[in-house]
């Protein structure tokens, strides 16, 4: 049984006796094991890898809600004591804030516990499932009941959920790689308690919730998203069928400067659709480290990896400076047809050695890249962490035009600031229709306080140089969101705070996030 | 990544390459009972260890530990199925201890699992091992009390250089901040203490653990220990 919380950490402008009130309240909706007050209920909350200390990013409580009644019933708590409450679906964005709120004493609202699927639809293929979801979990739905669909993750995939991921406005590696483009249809609980269904969800009796994105009038689906304006409880999605044919195959790159030629040649065939899916240009440290290579197997000595030491990973692993990862999908003929364009202008560019997956057997990165690429979860990319250990990582995901030149400069620049602060470049470009998802893991060592200053830092110094050149990145972890804010540029965020006076005039629900609060001067 | 493959602590360590144990763990155990240190409380006690030297050193100083009997260790490494297993051991409701030393990858999905199980964590430690020192970085519940002191003072005793910091969720200022300079060369004798302290976390034991062998080489890299209990 839950007892008055004996800690001395409040939510911000909350006293001791108002928040005592509410966790009473909070208790007496959800039960008294859904209220966590205890430090060791809390501390798996606060497992972070940024580069900062725990404590700014310490809950002062954390709550489960199974219900939309539930959920409806902690805003009006929240809202009459003024509590920050920072939400969380499976929690396990790690590396841009894992589970832990984005400001110090916020309350966690965790809705681990609605995890259920609501709906698929084998013949429309579409899912509507609940925040709890996990793409492991509806993974094996879709096996059960022999369902010939396919999922689209991002690489933590077992364990991260759908709703999550795609109110993140993550990414994975399919043809229905850009997760937020299939979302269609949300259930959002506002700040008032009100409960707003987006699309065709407003409209009685209707079933094209999860067919027809747009609605009637304004489409806010992606006001959502990102953002502090409501709790998504219900989101539905598309659903790409299984085709008969799935090709994947890697292409390997000998020298880190081919980087643009290998751009120049994928853009057309990506937005030509000849290859469908989201193609992934992985450096040599992200696919050694994710088959189980270690900085210390090679060096101990302090500071960047030099390039005398990657080449003999990359002869040793029998990896490329770059590794492009890709797959073809239909019947029989049409994969064929695009084989033989894609071959083609391999030739044409006259570098590049194809592995094809008859090739690379079952070895290791391939084989789980294919599974990224067919929609079977795996956990290998969790092997990063282990490079250079320390349980430090956070993403710099510069979005990039997606052109030879620009990811070449991007990554020159990217690689000779991580090295001045004795880092690694670990990164890919996740190649979007006419875009670049430029994804690098700063990875440092958070149990020495000097390294992790220094981490602190290069991510400073790299949103600081990028941003001179005009780039920003497309989501950050949360000690960083307010700096990325300002780079968007002041009346986008006049716009945004606009909108959470109206509709969240007590700041309760995650203040901080992308920059909103209401204690900004906006 | 937890790789439930079960084994005998003594099949373990043999495998582990655990003949130099200074002191025979099993003796150490023995003297820690016959001077009348309790074992902490009866719940089962699973630990989960990366392979490798400061793996097998923390093994030896579990077993040195008057909860010895109670432990169950596996190895464990990256694989899905595997972790799936251990999810649902999380979820079974049956009350257990988990305690380990992980690599930071396994380590980070292992707590993660105990948070959407329920489970509650009263160890979260971080540590580097160097040539000549190795760094500990604890954050700890309050009835974990007294664990990292304890660790702290075997470390001094053993002669490494290492520097200790431990905070609480709710205090930004360190509950524990030491550090002393290496009076020898470095080993993975960290490692057994830190066995041996999470092996007896929340009892009121101040045994030691075993001495393990020099190497010719110190052991070096990077480790998450925890304390779970469902």
């Amino acid at each position: 049984m839950s007892q008055a919380t004996p800690n001395t950490l409040l939510p911000r402008g909350v006293d001791a006796a108002g928040f005592q009130q509410a966790l009473a309240q909070f208790r007496a909706l959800l039960g008294d094991e859904n209220v966590l007050v205890k430090d060791e209920q809390l501390i798996p909350y606060n497992k972070i890898m940024m580069a900062v200390d725990n404590a700014e990013h310490a809950p002062s409580a954390a709550v489960t809600a199974t219900t939309v009644e539930q959920v409806q019933g902690v805003v009006k708590i929240c809202n009459q004591f003024k509590i920050p409450v920072w939400t969380i679906s499976t929690g396990r964005n790690f590396g841009y804030g894992s589970a832990a709120p984005g400001q110090r004493g916020q309350v966690i609202l965790d809705l681990k516990k609605m995890n259920r699927i609501l709906h698929v639809d084998p013949e429309l293929c579409t899912a509507l499932v609940e925040p709890g979801v996990t793409y492991q979990q509806l993974y094996d739905y879709l096996q059960e009941h022999k369902l010939p669909l396919m999922l689209s993750f991002s690489a933590p995939s077992a364990i991260a959920g759908p709703l999550g991921n795609t109110m993140d406005r993550g990414v994975g590696y399919t043809p229905y790689g850009e997760h937020f483009l299939m979302q269609c249809g949300m259930e959002v609980v506002l700040a008032n308690g009100d409960v707003y269904r987006t699309g065709m969800g407003g409209v009685k009796g209707d079933n094209a919730w999860q067919v027809f994105k747009w609605g009637y009038g304004p489409t806010l689906d992606g006001m959502f998203t990102q953002a502090n304006y409501g709790i998504c409880t219900k989101m539905g999605f598309w659903l790409m069928p299984k085709p008969p044919v799935f090709k994947p195959f890697e292409i390997k790159f000998e020298q880190e400067s081919d980087i643009a030629e290998i751009v120049e040649f994928i853009r057309p065939l990506r937005i030509a659709q000849v290859i469908p899916n989201s193609v992934v240009i992985a450096g040599v440290l992200w696919e050694a480290s994710t088959c189980n290579t270690r900085r210390s197997d090679y060096t101990s000595e302090p500071g960047a990896t030099s390039d005398a030491i990657l080449k003999q990973i990359q002869k040793d692993k029998n990896l490329g400076a770059w590794n492009v990862y890709a797959a073809l999908y239909g019947t029989q003929e049409q994969v064929e047809v695009n084989w033989k364009i894609v071959t083609g202008a391999l030739k044409q560019l006259g570098k590049g050695r194809i592995v094809t997956q008859e090739e690379a057997g079952d070895t290791q990165p391939f084989k789980y890249r294919a599974q990224l690429m067919s929609g079977v979860p795996n956990l290998q990319e969790f092997g990063l962490y282990n490079w250079r250990g320390g349980g430090g990582s956070m993403w710099f995901a510069p979005v990039s035009q997606a052109r030879g030149s620009e990811c070449e400069k991007q990554q020159a620049l990217a690689k000779k600031i991580l090295n001045k602060h004795g880092l690694d470049y670990v990164g890919e470009f996740i190649v979007g229709w006419r875009d670049m998802h430029h994804v690098i893991d700063v990875l440092y060592d958070r149990s020495n306080p000097e390294e992790t200053r220094r981490a602190n830092a290069c991510f400073a110094e790299l949103l600081d140089v990028f941003e001179q050149q005009g780039y920003a990145v497309y989501r950050v972890n949360t000690a960083f969101q307010e700096r990325v804010a300002q780079s968007y540029g002041p009346v986008k965020r006049k716009v945004e705070h606009a909108i959470k006076r109206a509709l969240d005039p007590n700041n309760i629900l995650a203040p901080g996030k992308s920059g909103i609060d209401l204690a900004n001067p906006f | 990544m937890i790789q439930v493959e079960r084994r005998s602590l003594l099949k373990g360590m043999a495998l582990g390459g655990l003949a130099g144990v200074a002191m025979g763990s099993s003796g150490l155990s023995l003297a820690n009972s016959v001077l009348g240190r309790t074992a902490p409380g009866q719940l089962p006690v699973l630990a989960l260890v990366s392979s490798g030297a400061a793996g097998s050193a923390f093994v030896q100083g579990l077993e040195a530990s008057p909860a010895a009997a109670q432990v169950q260790v596996l190895p464990a490494n990256l694989e899905l199925q595997a972790l799936l297993q251990l999810q649902q051991r999380l979820a079974s409701g049956r009350p257990q201890r988990l305690i380990g030393l992980l690599d930071d990858a396994s380590a980070t999905l292992l707590v993660d699992l105990a948070r959407s199980a329920g489970a509650r964590v009263q160890w979260l430690g971080q540590h580097s091992a160097h040539a000549r020192r190795s760094e500990h970085r604890l954050l700890s519940a309050g009835s974990a009390h007294g664990c990292a002191l304890q660790l702290g003072q075997q470390l001094h005793r053993c002669g490494q250089g290492f520097s200790l910091h431990e905070q609480r969720l709710h205090s930004p200022a360190p509950t524990l901040q030491t550090s002393t300079a290496s009076r020898t060369t470095g080993d993975d004798q960290w490692a057994a203490s830190l066995g041996y302290a999470l092996a007896v976390l929340g009892s009121t034991d101040t045994g030691q653990a075993p001495r393990v062998a020099r190497r010719a080489q110190a052991p070096t890299g990077t480790y998450v220990s925890f304390s779970i209990e469902v």
